[in-house]
């Protein structure tokens, strides 16, 4: 299973859906979307702990993390 | 066509009610959660997404260092939600201040997380947003 992760006012919302299920996928990749859409920053986690952007949703991403758009402090 | 009105407005009507009544229990179930649970699963994903080593010095000392992925400074972030990324300079001297956050209300921890991951992936974008501020 994979899972869409998204930071909001409760800590963190998990979306978990099954890359091998054609209707969640498709579910997945429209929420990628519209989170990118809005200003989201889309980021996976590379095998060292790092963090990548990804520009295009990916169906073979374990774990993607959206963080809201950075305004100054 | 009097009946086919109303029937359309009952519609409206209901879905209406079904749309509040849920808005009105997300904001319940929001307003009663304890903070602190929503401080926890903040604090838990930045653990998850931090280095070992990082994760090793944010136990210790409640700050990590992260290396901007353009100029290969040093930062280092202090546990918060704001004016709370200092660069560093090369003897590991804190030099100048800057704030920058992920836009909405959040927890420390993802506001932390947010900042970790801007400056490793793209800091001239993180800093072009960013304000400085001055250290004492």
């Amino acid at each position: 299973m994979a899972v869409q992760i998204v930071m909001d006012h409760n800590g963190d919302t998990r979306h978990v859906f099954d890359a091998n299920n054609a209707k969640e996928l498709a579910r997945a990749e429209k929420r990628f979307r519209e989170l990118t859409g809005a200003g989201f920053t889309a980021a996976a986690r590379t095998g060292s702990g790092d963090a990548k952007v990804i520009r295009k949703f990916d169906p073979t991403s374990e774990e993607t993390l959206f963080v809201p758009r950075l305004v100054g402090g | 066509m009097f009946g086919r009105a109303r029937d359309f407005a009952t519609a409206r009507c209901r879905e209406l009610l079904t749309n509040s009544t849920r808005w009105a229990k997300a904001f319940s179930e929001w307003f009663r959660e304890p903070g602190r649970a929503r401080e926890a699963r903040g604090i838990n994903l930045l653990r998850e997404w931090l280095s070992p080593e990082q994760r090793a010095q944010y136990d210790r000392f409640g700050y990590f260092d992260v290396t901007g992925c353009d100029s290969g400074k040093r930062y280092r972030i202090r546990h918060g939600t704001g004016t709370n990324i200092y660069e560093m300079d090369a003897a590991g001297q804190t030099r100048t201040g800057w704030c920058f956050v992920p836009d909405g209300y959040l927890v420390a921890g993802d506001v932390v997380l947010a900042q970790k991951i801007a400056l490793e992936t793209d800091e001239i974008g993180a800093l072009t947003v960013a304000k400085h501020f001055v250290l004492r």
